[in-house]
């Protein structure tokens, strides 16, 4: 801890810090937690798609209270845990009116780490339809921003064909404590036919899962977190990080995998090894990634190339023999991939060039093998971290990394679980409507989009 | 009743000098370390297995119930059994046998083998004369008695005793011995600085490939061999000042093996075992034969290998020459070189009471990816390192490869055992 | 809040032999300032040492305890301070709570950093708590709090009177024979210099009949009883409530809370608590 740090978290220090705007930042609900008070259900239009997956969820919903322009502005009495406003129905200028009267008295009586979730279908029909789609982006962002005590806001494009059992992982996750550093978000649920079950407490049971990275920091709680959900974790690491990758495997009861992942047959032991487990590999997430931090006017060639072939090129061959039907504990028809962007990535950071683009280039992967893969009914997605709390964040200087964590609408880190709880999420069965996902974890971080 | 006894894998810790980066390691502490990145490697965590047998050559009393106190420690389920057991540096190819005989023999299904040693962590044991003194002071009857028994201990009592390194009934060290056996079988220096520089080099080589990816977890930050020395050569080897057989000995630092800290095990099952269980199956266990010399009559201490492994070849009506590899422990690089000459001295092997030579070995086919030498010698873990290298390295060649083991041991011993590639 | 920054780790032979001068103060105070020492690193044979008094395997996931151990030299040193009225010395360790936040490899250096404070009244004196934070690279890796019954000493406000839940006795399925050098054993490792738990001269100074073994040994073997099946990372609150003469026998008794471990260390026959441990993962 530097003298500067302490200055920041000592008593007086903190008073200086409260002056300057900075709070200690607000807790943060995480978990399989329901929202502790009511979950409050608006519609406007004709829409029930947001009712019918609530219902699937087993919540019981309370009507909105609606700011009708009279005095005193009505509020709710007791805080209320959620509210989500199906918006499904919502076509013109006009009804946006009817949003803003439902959401003015929410956020002012919305419980801390309470949700607000906005249930809209993909931007489609006449210029006043797409323009109205794209206000409600630019609501959700802004009440992303306004909200306070670690309340979070999500936008959800739902296809017009989604049922609730495509809806129900998704707005399980975005209700529940395990998206709690997911915040000011918009992303799309597609129609995919699921059953209308509603959420699994073990939703990867008995699923072989790989885990790039799986030493340490995010890697580790990821095969924590997803064996929790029952996955069969194959946990990969480099050798020399082989004692604690095997820490991490004889913890959750998975296997350890010391590998090289740029090694040219790195895709083929994987698979060697899943094949013997008798198990079919459900799920790859690439984790692993290092940083090789310059300005791009010190960044040599070797520094570019290390970056870009660990963080993206080694991921794309690994995918290349596991997609290939031909291999034998190769991924699975009905599997998934995730792989690790980074809002440096998609906002760009300095000194960070090579790490910037392999992580944007990993956004782009996603985004072109999902539609390629769908006919096998595999979704590929990204998480994009922010400001996590880990060993590679601890060595950024005191000052940077201050303000790298305050900069966001939660005031705070984010801790490797909440990269796990989502990565956790997009690989929940129930959530094969979602794929080609960037999917930030960032406290809606102030830069990039 | 009989069953295939198959090789799953192994796995061990990198094995470093003794006073090295273990300095301060147990036996307990290593072993626990080495099994537990085994249970890492194949998802046994909270697994009840058959039975792990380990055993350690320098052993404090305290460890007693070493292997079974170190299933507690790992991350296998408490309700594992475990057994000591002890063959000098046999122990870790004995270990072995015993695993897979018990599978054979449908007694488990599936077992864990082991050794382990630490050169630093060596017990320091009091003197039998103090030992007797205090003990007769505890059985007196009266204070009187009491000190007349203590009065008897002597200064040269209280010298801490080291373990002995010294065959007991010899008097001489194993490096003595050998350096009498190097002599007699003519065994020159620049074919024991020869052997050595291999051995490094197919380890440095094997590591380099990534052999050992799936054989070793780092422990303590040591992440690979660390006595292991790339870039040696005959050359360098040449400059070493003799350290057996007088001035004129050829037997040095380099070409004999270093005192060692270590842990290693293998994982073995019957075949339907790891067949249901998912698990990999490299090699399976064929036959083994142990054997003994009579030293204190004269015999070469460490030789004891060639009449096991000539009555063994015997029983399995097998030649050298069916063998893919062959792995022959690194005690000195001498040892080999003798124990190669012996196998084809005819006179030799009729003194055993074999019907003639063993037969002559094609070099290229020995200690490929290096042996003891190179990687170092805790005594009780260099079976239970060799047996799974051999079985992935059988494994590699193909189905029906086969494989010997020849492990010299103190007291004139030999331990041998066959595998074949599944 | 102002920080001194030391070079290396304080000795403690010095501090304790001020500490054992009786004040006069009789209002606790404690020093307002941090004291930390950045980049320590970690002493692999004194670890092995500490494993092997404790019961612990050696291992690159080093205890938590362990990095009390290191800390412990630097509340030593704040409680020297002119500042302080409280002595550490002949002050009595009642509960400590720690946090592993992750696992810490033995390899990595640690910046450790100390404050007192928290003072408050208890019925027969002040409580002062003693916090430390270990961090690597910046990432907070281990947090723990002691706290210490300064008796006799005053404090503002009034004390918590909520009785302590009745201990239920338990049957021990472990017992520990502790012999008359355990004290010092536990010294070599930890460096704590406290005479109290070596001579009985010193002992009886504090009004007991025998030395004792330090609360942080107790501490320690209870966590190394459990060994492999403590989780990664989990929280351990220990509360210390009778101490241990040596030599002694003792009894262990450990149950699984979901998850976590209720542990206690015990009497002989299981009747009286001596330190009452929660783990949660």
């Amino acid at each position: 801890m530097s003298a500067l740090e302490k200055a920041f978290t000592s008593k007086p220090g903190k008073a200086i810090a409260a002056k300057a705007g900075l709070k200690d930042p607000p807790r943060l609900r995480r978990g399989r937690t329901w929202p502790e008070g009511a979950i409050v259900l608006a519609e406007i239009g004709d829409g029930s798609l947001a009712r019918r997956t609530l219902t699937l969820l087993g919540r019981s919903v309370e009507s909105p209270v609606v700011d009708d322009g009279g005095e005193p502005t009505p509020g709710y009495g007791a805080r209320i845990g959620a509210l989500v406003v199906d918006v499904t129905g919502l076509t013109t200028i006009p009804q946006l009116e009817e949003l803003r009267a439902v959401l003015r008295p929410a956020v002012k009586g919305i419980e801390r780490a309470g949700r607000i979730v906005i249930v809209a279908h993909p931007s489609a029909g006449d210029w006043e339809q797409r323009s109205v789609a794209r206000a409600l982006d630019g609501i959700n962002r802004t009440i992303g921003k306004e909200l306070r005590g670690g309340a979070t806001t999500t936008l959800l494009h739902v296809a017009q064909e989604a049922t609730p059992g495509d809806l129900v992982s998704t707005l399980g996750f975005v209700l529940q404590g395990r998206s709690a550093f997911v915040d000011g978000q918009a992303w799309t649920v597609a129609a995919a036919e699921q059953p209308a079950e509603t959420l699994q407490e073990r939703p990867l049971e008995d699923r072989v899962v790989v885990v790039t990275g799986a030493a340490r920091g995010i890697g580790a709680a990821i095969a924590r977190t997803l064996a929790r959900d029952g996955a069969r974790i194959v946990a990969v690491d480099i050798p020399p990080a082989g004692e604690a990758l095997a820490q991490v495997a004889n913890e959750v009861g998975g296997t350890a995998l010391q590998l090289d992942i740029t090694a040219a047959d790195a895709g083929a032991a994987i698979a060697a090894h899943v094949a013997r487990s008798g198990r079919p590999l459900y799920a790859v997430v690439h984790n692993a990634g290092i940083t090789r931090d310059k300005m791009l006017a010190n960044t040599d060639a070797s520094r570019w190339a290390s970056v870009l072939d660990v963080n993206l090129a080694a991921q794309m061959r690994i995918n290349e023999v596991l997609l290939d039907p031909a291999t034998e504990g190769g991924l699975a028809d009905g599997g998934r991939l995730v792989g690790i962007a980074s809002t440096s990535g998609l906002a760009g950071n300095k000194g960070q060039t090579n790490y910037a683009a392999s992580k944007a280039g990993v956004a782009g992967l996603v985004e072109a093998m999902a539609p390629d893969l769908a006919e096998r009914s595999v979704t590929v997605n990204a998480v994009a971290p922010g400001f996590i709390e880990t060993e590679m964040t601890g060595r950024i200087p005191f000052v940077q990394r201050e303000i790298f964590r305050r900069s966001n609408s939660l005031s705070q880190g984010g801790r490797p679980e909440d990269v796990a709880e989502t990565i956790g999420y997009l690989l929940d069965p129930r959530s094969q409507g979602v794929t080609g996902q960037v999917i930030r974890v960032c406290g809606q971080n102030l830069v990039g989009a | 009743m009989s069953h295939n006894a198959v090789v799953i894998g192994g796995n061990r810790i990198p094995f470093a000098k003794a006073g090295g980066p273990y300095a301060e390691a147990s036996n307990h502490d290593l072993l626990t370390a080495a099994l537990d990145g085994l249970v890492a490697r194949f998802g046994l965590a909270g697994t009840r297995v058959g039975e792990v047998a380990g055993g350690a050559v320098l052993k404090h009393p305290k460890d007693f119930n070493l292997t079974r106190e170190v299933v507690l420690s790992s991350a296998l389920s408490p309700a594992t059994p475990a057994c000591d057991l002890q063959q000098a540096c046999g122990t870790g190819l004995e270990t072995t046998i015993y695993i897979a005989n018990k599978i054979a023999l449908g007694q488990i299904d599936v077992g864990i083998s082991a050794g382990v040693d630490s050169a630093s962590d060596a017990p320091i044991t009091v003197s039998d004369g103090l030992k007797r003194a205090l003990l007769r002071a505890n059985r007196a009857r009266s204070a009187a008695e009491r000190a007349k028994a203590l009065a008897g201990i002597r200064p040269r009592h209280l010298a801490p005793q080291a373990p002995g390194v010294a065959e007991p009934r010899t008097g001489l060290s194993m490096g003595e011995h050998q350096a009498l056996t190097t002599e007699r079988w003519g065994i020159g220096r620049t074919e024991q600085d020869e052997l050595a520089a291999a051995s490094h080099h197919h380890l440095a080589a094997a590591w380099d490939d990534g052999f050992f990816d799936d054989l070793v977890t780092p422990y303590l930050g040591v992440a690979k061999d660390a006595i292991l020395r790339p870039d040696t050569s005959v050359e360098k080897l040449a400059k070493l000042k003799p350290a057996f057989g007088g001035p004129q000995g050829t037997m040095t630092a380099g070409n004999s093996t270093a005192l060692s800290d270590g842990a290693a095990t293998a994982l073995l099952a019957s075949e339907e075992w790891a067949r249901e269980n998912g698990m990999p199956v490299l090699a399976r266990f064929v036959d083994a034969e142990v054997a003994a010399v009579d030293h204190p009559g004269g015999d070469d201490l460490l030789l004891g290998p060639v009449a096991a492994t000539g009555r063994l070849l015997a029983r399995q009506g097998l030649t050298p020459n069916d063998f893919a590899l062959i792995e022959i422990h690194e005690a000195f690089a001498s040892t080999v070189l003798a124990t190669l000459k012996a196998w084809e001295d005819e006179d030799y092997c009729r003194g055993l009471g074999l019907d003639g030579a063993i037969g002559t070995l094609d070099r290229a086919r020995l200690n490929v990816a290096g042996s003891s030498l190179a990687a170092g010698h805790p005594f009780a873990a260099t079976g239970a390192r060799i047996f799974p290298t051999l079985a992935k390295l059988l494994h590699e060649r193909g189905p029906g490869s086969k494989g010997l083991i020849s492990m010299c041991a103190a007291g004139g011993q030999g331990v041998v055992a066959i595998l074949e590639a599944v | 809040m102002s920080t001194v920054t030391l070079d290396a780790m304080p000795g403690m032979g010095a501090a304790f032999a001020r500490a054992l001068v009786p004040s006069r103060a009789k209002d606790a105070r404690v020093p307002a300032h941090e004291v930390r020492v950045p980049g320590h690193r970690q002493d692999v044979a004194r670890l092995a040492d500490y494993c092997r008094v404790t019961g612990f395997t050696l291992r690159d996931a080093v205890p938590p305890t362990w990095i009390h151990v290191l800390a412990f030299p630097l509340h030593v040193h704040l409680l020297g301070d002119a500042d302080a009225s409280v002595r550490l010395a002949g002050a009595v360790h009642v509960s400590n709570a720690m946090t592993l936040h992750r696992p810490v490899s033995l390899t990595e250096r640690l910046d450790l950093a100390v404050t007192a404070g928290n003072v408050r009244a208890h019925r027969r004196g002040a409580l002062v708590d003693l916090s430390a934070t270990a961090q690597a690279d910046g990432e907070t890796v281990w947090s723990g709090v002691s706290t210490y019954l300064a008796s006799g000493m005053r404090a503002p406000g009034t004390p918590d009177d909520s009785p302590h839940p009745p201990f239920a006795p338990v049957t021990p399925h472990a017992r520990w024979r502790l012999g008359s050098t355990l004290g010092r054993d536990y010294r070599r490792v930890s460096g704590d210099p406290n005479p109290i738990h070596t001579s009985r001269l010193a002992a009886k100074g504090f009004g007991f009949s025998r030395p004792i073994i330090h609360g942080m040994w107790t501490h320690a073997r209870a966590l190394a009883a459990l060994e492999q099946r403590l989780p990664a990372v989990y929280s351990v609150e220990v509360d210390f409530a009778k101490p241990v003469a040596l030599p002694g026998t003792v009894g262990f008794h450990a149950a699984d809370a979901g998850g976590g471990w209720d542990a206690a260390v015990t009497s002989r026959d299981g009747t009286k608590p001596h330190l009452l441990m929660r783990v949660r993962p």
